[in-house]
């Protein structure tokens, strides 16, 4: 690993935003390639932020800096891997926080999770009203739907969808995660889900095994 | 005996070795706080919001606005239940941002939620923009409104008005992810910030409440719990704030002002990752915003624990302090009756034959099973006996049966609010913000 990929981690790491995107705009300006830099640079960085954050060496605070450094470095970079992109279309994900449910903070962290691992994230936002996931789902035709819920009285809404999708028969196709703080596996078989991210990193890891990757 | 002062005398009689007479609820948890052994251990009432919303089949919109409503349906669902305390709750953390003008989402069947998408605080400038807060705006008169009654109809310890502390009600106000980089990177713009909370948005509400005799309010702060805080953070702002509230409070109002509860609460999700020292940490820090010593868990992961850490930790200085022992909610809502009576057993044999425990619920989540709860109750009462059995094992609960909701509401002082409530129509909808 090059020394300045090795800052980009450390800078990931450490939360800082602004020295992260400059330093990969600097390894782009030198000519190191896009993608090294990505997966040794920035996936590696957020993906020892969550071996930190299972250690109990980070905490929320700590993986909420990573993740907005994550998000700067994304910036210069996002372009460049589009022109580099080696053709073969990105497995698309489409998530949403369900109607009545305006917590974001964990969504925040999947998609960048996500995004690392190669998904294209179409992000409906919080608050979303059952139609709006059936549209999305009929529009943008993805391999997995994501729906979370950060409260006991909202995740109910989840079945409806899970229920819609199939009256819609929509579902056949179609992988549905869900996620967030009151759900359970339990939960996730109740409602008829493919798959439950108890946290960021492991909806990211269950997300590449739903698409085999 | 209904006289709260006199049920206190009587628990703290009875605790200490002088029994006689039927311990009621209040008098068998000061027993187990003050003292040592009651009759059994008590079960706490435990926030309960929307799951006593849903057992009474009101509607979200006449729950969350009209006092009555919320106390008759909270006092009704804790003693069918067989709770040995009231715990009053609405949505405490959003009173004080919507009346300042946050936005809102409103919904027939669930509690209102801050539009965190578009936050109330989004720079420095904003705090000149907002406050004092108005104690006749939004739903301020209903929070108020709320203690008098809780007071009124329940009087003791734990009556009272309810706020958002400053730390979570920023986090309302400005969205978790930027309130906690102000606090880890500009001190100085954290600073401004508590001092707008709590004094800006907080103290012209106690100082309401106290124009409407409520001596004592309590300020829920889930948003300090650990993993959201860590101990040290909770340590630099949230105590300072909570003490500097507090000696105001006294000083200013003649008032209990208690900021900061539950902060530290040991909120880890993932038992590989439970860590003694920072479990003990956070127990530390907890102790500090509570008025009486305790050892306390609330909305943690419990059911995974190794409650000999508790208890360790209740009896580390060779006198044991209360433990609080709260059931995780989401566990209560999905476990079979059998798991809730084993885990209760357990807990019982570790941390209840001294004497000084308490049971209770972290959060009873909407859609619990009604059998759940009655047999937490139940089997606390039946295998929390004292003196408890040596072999607790022997001693067999059953799930109790119960005579549903509606059918036991006949006849009770809290059935024509209720059943009132319930011809509640979507068209009589009111737009208070």
């Amino acid at each position: 690993m090059s020394e300045k990929i090795a800052e980009i981690l450390n800078a990931i790491v450490e939360g800082e935003e602004e020295d992260a995107a400059k330093l990969v705009q600097d390894a782009l300006n030198e000519g190191l390639p896009p993608l090294e830099i990505l997966n040794q640079g920035v996936v590696a960085g957020i993906s020892k932020t969550g071996e930190l954050w299972k250690e109990n060496k980070y905490f929320l605070p700590d993986v909420i800096f990573a993740a907005d450094a994550f998000k700067a470095a994304m910036v210069p970079l996002e372009p460049k891997l589009k022109e580099g992109g080696d053709g073969r279309p990105a497995s698309k994900y489409v998530i949403g926080v369900v109607e009545g449910d305006m917590h974001d903070l964990g969504k925040s962290l999947v998609i960048a999770l996500l995004q690392s691992a190669g998904f294209e994230v179409i992000d409906l936002g919080i608050d979303v009203h059952k139609d709006t996931f059936i549209d999305a789902v009929k529009d943008h035709k993805p391999a997995i739907l994501g729906l979370g819920a950060y409260m006991s009285t909202t995740m109910l809404e989840m079945k409806t969808i899970i229920d819609e999708l199939e009256k819609k028969g929509l579902r056949e196709d179609l992988k549905i995660m869900v996620g967030g703080v009151p759900t359970s596996q339990e939960f996730c078989e109740e409602v008829g889900a493919d798959a439950w991210g108890k946290d960021a990193m492991v909806t990211m890891e269950r997300a590449l095994e739903l698409v085999g990757g | 005996m209904a006289n709260p002062t006199f049920q206190m005398i009587h628990g703290m009689l009875y605790g200490n070795g002088i029994r006689f007479g039927q311990l009621s609820g209040l008098g068998r948890i000061i027993a187990a706080m003050s003292g040592r052994y009651p009759d059994h251990v008590p079960f706490q009432g435990p926030q309960m919001h929307d799951h006593a919303m849903t057992i009474a089949r009101v509607p979200a919109r006449k729950f969350y606005w009209e006092a009555d409503v919320l106390v008759d349906v909270h006092l009704a669902v804790a003693r069918w239940y067989g709770f040995d305390s009231n715990t009053i709750t609405f949505d405490v953390y959003n009173l004080e941002v919507e009346a300042l003008g946050a936005k809102m989402i409103y919904s027939d069947n669930a509690m209102p939620t801050v539009d965190v998408s578009d936050p109330l605080i989004k720079s420095p400038a904003d705090l000149e923009k907002y406050g004092p807060l108005d104690p006749s705006r939004g739903r301020i008169p209903y929070g108020i409104e709320v203690a008098k009654q809780f007071t009124e109809k329940a009087p003791g310890p734990f009556a009272g008005g309810l706020f958002c502390s400053p730390w979570s009600l920023l986090c309302q106000a400005m969205g978790y992810p930027p309130a906690v980089r102000a606090m880890k990177r500009d001190k100085g713009y954290m600073q401004a910030l508590f001092d707008w909370a709590e004094n800006q948005a907080i103290w012209p509400y106690m100082a309401a409440l106290r124009e409407q005799g409520i001596k004592n309010a309590m300020g829920a702060d889930a948003w300090a719990a650990f993993p959201n805080l860590t101990p040290d953070l909770v340590d630099e702002w949230i105590i300072p704030s909570s003490i500097r509230m507090r000696q105001r409070g006294k000083k200013e109002l003649g008032m209990t002002v208690s900021a900061g509860a539950v902060a530290g609460d040991y909120c880890e999700e993932d038992p590989a990752k439970f860590d003694k020292q920072i479990m003990f940490d956070c127990w530390d820090v907890v102790a500090k915003t509570f008025p009486l010593k305790l050892a306390a868990s609330a909305m943690g992961r419990t059911q995974d624990w190794d409650m000999n850490w508790l208890y360790e930790f209740a009896t580390r200085s060779g006198k044991k302090i209360p433990i609080m022992g709260a059931l995780n909610g989401r566990f209560v809502r999905d476990s079979s009756p059998e798991q809730i009576i084993d885990i209760i057993r357990e807990w019982i044999d570790i941390m209840g034959r001294d004497g000084r425990f308490l049971m209770m619920i972290g959060n009873i989540p909407a859609d619990s099973p009604p059998v759940n709860i009655h047999t937490a109750v139940e089997a606390t009462q039946i295998l929390g006996r004292y003196p408890i059995a040596d072999d607790l094992s022997s001693i067999e609960v059953q799930p109790p049966g119960f005579e549903p909701f509606d059918e036991w509401l006949e006849g009770q002082p809290e059935e024509e609010t209720i059943l009132k409530a319930r011809e509640w129509k979507s068209l009589d909808r009111k737009v208070f913000v």
